[in-house]
């Protein structure tokens, strides 16, 4: 017996040897779900904490306190606006290196953007640049360059736009927006931020090792024109499975658990003594909303679609399947968006629905679909089940349709889906990402909406290009007001909080401004 | 043999090329966008256009089919949509990854599999028969997401004697394979059991006894031989398939195989990594059942005989 035990105790030393490569000091560990593909911003429209950790960009948006943010200077040291809303010019800091020792110049800046721009590059994210003169020409291979874009000497940049356009400079904060270095990737061609050996930024860390669907390991950056960061290296890990996530970060192989990936361990954290301490918490700046399309009868009908509106218990929704974690909306607008102002309230009112149903010809209630994906997360499905039982008290017999998300998508680009329930998370801090995305004329026909309001498609379009804050945040209160109250175009249901928990070794983890789980771990450090 | 062999690969290039040709039909049959899906929430309909058309994706079906063909044949899979890879470059980097899990599953299953059939067989109806299926019926029946779960929790949280999950080096191998190989062990022992039952009412089987042989020597020499014959098809088969992709236990174990990208390919209808990951699997298959079949040869010199007949 003794020899059976002294073997199980030398088999668990060995393991705990064999484990110990992972619990490196000063090194953060954190996991996605999916593999984020490459590193370069440009080529993906979903996996950020590449570029926002190994890139920089001219402007950054820092957060200043939980949901709120500014924008500060990045690798532009200032900027100048022109007088007509419609010039940029950027004085660029002087000095600072890319990965590879190289110099940033203006020139890097004028061929960053122009490769996004350039067709050959395939790139995803040229919507944050196609306000720049010259633009759509380039796009289209009409020019060989961008007329817009300017490298006035070394250090100076100076960008045109089209027409005045209030969001450019919230843009430019975007992780689309990184900056490159113009030999080093015109050398790495179409493999540019696949391969530690083709990357190269001025970021905080240096991408060093990437294997596709397991990990990727970034170095501290000792150059960094900020400073050093606190982490010597940060290992980004792959784990698909939410199971796994949890085991992984209660056996403390993992720093950083991310409660989007397992929403239903919510209760579980919040609520256990070992770990309610170390949940870090924050507004995501998203909308949950319910689509309306009023190509679709009976929603061509504004008293149905107030109905609709009345006859949804947002509350419980929040309450049953958020575990009360975030904040009933009412506008357009969620929390922590520039010229976000509280509206007025949607009040739950089956009865009052009811009425309104049976004013617009049914009284006797009304057939609708609900469509959903089925490759979405369960949250989705669980959602229209709850509001199918809530609207059938209004007199909705609601049929929750179920498609493959390609035929979703296919169907909604023109306008034919059912009512769906999504979440738009912002791109960057203004509120045309909200209002041109889905009220605007292509917006509000792409996104199944065919709210056909035509003083809302001015009133956004006009909105892009007012220069004065707060005549553009009242604007956009007004037509907050137009597009819920009187058109009823959507039903806005909620904006959540994004939880973390944390092991007790790792500090200074801020929720970033807009709650999202890409983020720069720049300023966060490990005891 | 050699001949056998090539007959049989030239055959299957036809079954290969209706494969792609059905697959390509079907991907373009059912709606959806891979661009659109790759962009998600987030895709404005001008940026999808575009990128359709400088991807080629606008192309006629026949057309980008038999461009499809004519690259296949020169060892180019095309370029992954949403990874932006070669897809002949990401399936060889991950199928060593897969081969290993395959080669470790593989091996637990013939190791806890063949005694435990042999054992099942030799000691019918005793203790050790019932506890031996009783463990293999369980292996064969757990949903490997459950026994994954279960292992990682016992191993890797309570006892901490492994990692939960990951491929940083060969101690991470362990819990997949064991999870994987006792699912595949279960089908061996129980195959084994009846094989070897069967055998031994056979004639010869007496005969070896008759003639004063010892039942270690008539089990080794004469009957296990022949009931191996029905497991080593099962076992080219199993290995073919752990090779094609062990789908549930790379996504939790967060082993980089064949598996996940092929997953990955079917959610985003990524069509050019679905048809190298489908043409690669296809492949991987015809030739288990080439290894099976020239394995006969070897254990059965009649089959071995039929061989060298029906080669030209």
């Amino acid at each position: 017996m003794t020899n059976k035990i002294r073997l199980l105790l030398a088999t668990a030393v060995t393991s705990l040897i064999l484990i110990s490569p992972a619990l490196a000091d000063n090194m953060l560990r954190i996991s996605y779900p999916e593999d984020p593909k490459t590193a370069d911003g440009q080529m993906t429209s979903d996996s950020y904490t590449l570029p926002l950790n190994v890139f920089d960009r001219l402007i950054e948006s820092e957060t200043t306190s939980p949901g709120q943010s500014a924008l500060v200077s990045g690798l532009a040291e200032k900027w100048d606006v022109s007088g007509d809303g419609k010039t940029y010019t950027f004085h660029l800091r002087q000095g600072v290196k890319f990965h590879d020792g190289a110099e940033l110049t203006a020139d890097d800046v004028v061929y960053t953007f122009d490769r996004m721009l350039n067709p050959k590059t395939k790139a995803l994210g040229t919507d944050i640049l196609t306000f720049i003169e010259g633009a759509q020409e380039r796009l289209d291979g009409k020019a060989e360059s961008v007329s817009g874009l300017k490298a006035v000497d070394k250090y100076t940049v100076e960008i045109k736009l089209g027409q005045p356009y209030a969001a450019f400079l919230a843009l430019l904060a975007s992780p689309q927006a990184s900056i490159y270095n113009r030999a080093f990737t015109e050398k790495a061609g179409d493999q540019f931020g696949l391969t530690p050996e083709t990357t190269n930024g001025t970021g905080p860390f240096i991408l060093r090792e990437y294997t596709l669907n397991e990990s990727q390991m970034l170095e501290a950056n000792e150059n960094y024109f900020r400073g050093r960061p606190k982490l010597d290296r940060l290992q980004v890990r792959v784990v698909a499975d939410s199971e796994t996530l949890r085991l992984l970060f209660e056996t403390d192989e993992i720093d950083v658990f991310d409660l989007d990936y397992a929403p239903t361990q919510t209760p579980y954290f919040y609520g256990n003594d070992k770990w309610k301490d170390l949940v870090r918490s924050g507004p995501r700046v998203g909308v949950y909303y319910y689509n309306i399309n009023q190509a679709k009868k009976p929603f061509d009908d504004v008293r149905v679609r107030k109905a609709f509106q009345m006859a949804i218990d947002r509350q419980t929704i929040l309450d049953k399947n958020f575990y009360g974690k975030g904040k009933l909306e009412d506008g357009v607008l969620p929390r922590g968006v520039a010229c976000y102002a509280p509206a007025a309230p949607i009040a739950y009112d089956p009865a009052k629905a009811k009425a309104l149903l049976a004013e617009a010809g049914y009284p006797d209630g009304v057939d609708i679909n609900l469509q959903q994906v089925s490759s979405w997360s369960a949250k989705w499905s669980d959602m229209n089940q709850i509001i199918q039982a809530q609207v059938a008290a209004a007199g909705f017999k609601a049929n929750i349709v179920t498609t493959d998300e390609a035929a979703f998508l296919a169907a909604r680009k023109v306008g034919e889906t059912d009512a769906y329930t999504q979440v738009w998370s912002a791109d960057f801090n203004d509120p045309d990402n909200f209002f041109y995305t889905f009220f605007s004329e292509s917006g509000s026909k792409v996104r199944a909406y065919n709210n056909n309001d035509p003083e809302v498609f001015s009133g956004v379009e006009k909105a892009r290009s007012l220069t004065n804050p707060e005549e553009r945040c009242k604007l956009y209160q007004e037509l907050a007001a137009r597009i819920v109250d009187k058109d009823a175009a959507w039903v806005p249901l909620f904006s959540l909080d994004h939880s973390y928990v944390v092991q007790p070794r790792v500090k200074n983890f801020v929720v970033p401004w807009n709650g999202w789980s890409d983020m720069s771990y720049y300023k966060v450090e490990v005891e | 043999m050699l001949m056998f062999a090539i007959r049989r690969i030239v055959i299957s290039i036809p079954v290969l090329i209706g494969i792609t040709a059905i697959l390509f039909v079907m991907l373009n049959v059912v709606p959806g966008d891979p661009i659109a899906l790759l962009m998600k929430e987030h895709a404005s309909p001008e940026v999808i256009e575009r990128v359709r058309a400088q991807m080629h994706l606008d192309d006629p079906l026949i057309t980008r089919y038999f461009r499809f063909l004519w690259d296949a044949v020169q060892g180019d899979l095309g370029i992954s949509i949403k990874l932006n890879r070669s897809v002949t470059s990401l399936i060889m980097n991950a199928f060593p990854n897969t081969m290993m899990l395959a080669a470790s599953a593989a091996c637990v299953s013939w190791i806890i599999g063949i005694p435990a059939g042999i054992l099942s067989a030799v000691r019918r109806d005793s203790f050790l028969d019932h506890f031996f299926m009783g463990f293999s019926l369980l292996g064969v029946s757990m949903p490997i997401f459950w026994s994954a779960l279960l292992f990682q929790y016992v191993f890797a949280m309570q006892l901490r004697w492994l990692p939960v999950s990951g491929f940083y080096g060969w101690q991470y191998l362990i819990l997949p394979a064991l999870v994987l190989g006792w699912s595949s062990a279960g089908v061996i022992a129980r195959l084994t059991r009846s094989s070897l039952l069967e055998v031994m009412r056979h004639d010869y089987i007496r005969t070896a006894r008759a003639k004063g042989l010892r039942e270690v020597g008539v089990i080794s020499r004469h009957a296990l031989k022949n009931a191996l014959i029905p497991v080593v098809t099962i076992m080219a088969i199993q290995v073919a398939t752990l090779l094609s992709g062990a789908v549930i236990t790379e996504a939790i174990f967060g082993i980089p195989g064949v598996g996940r990208i092929s997953v990955s390919a079917i959610q985003s209808r990524d069509m050019p990594l679905l048809q190298g990951s489908v043409l690669f699997a296809t492949a991987l298959v015809i030739l288990g059942n080439l290894i099976a079949d020239m394995l006969y040869s070897v254990l059965d010199p009649r089959i071995r005989s039929q061989m060298t007949k029906a080669a030209p």
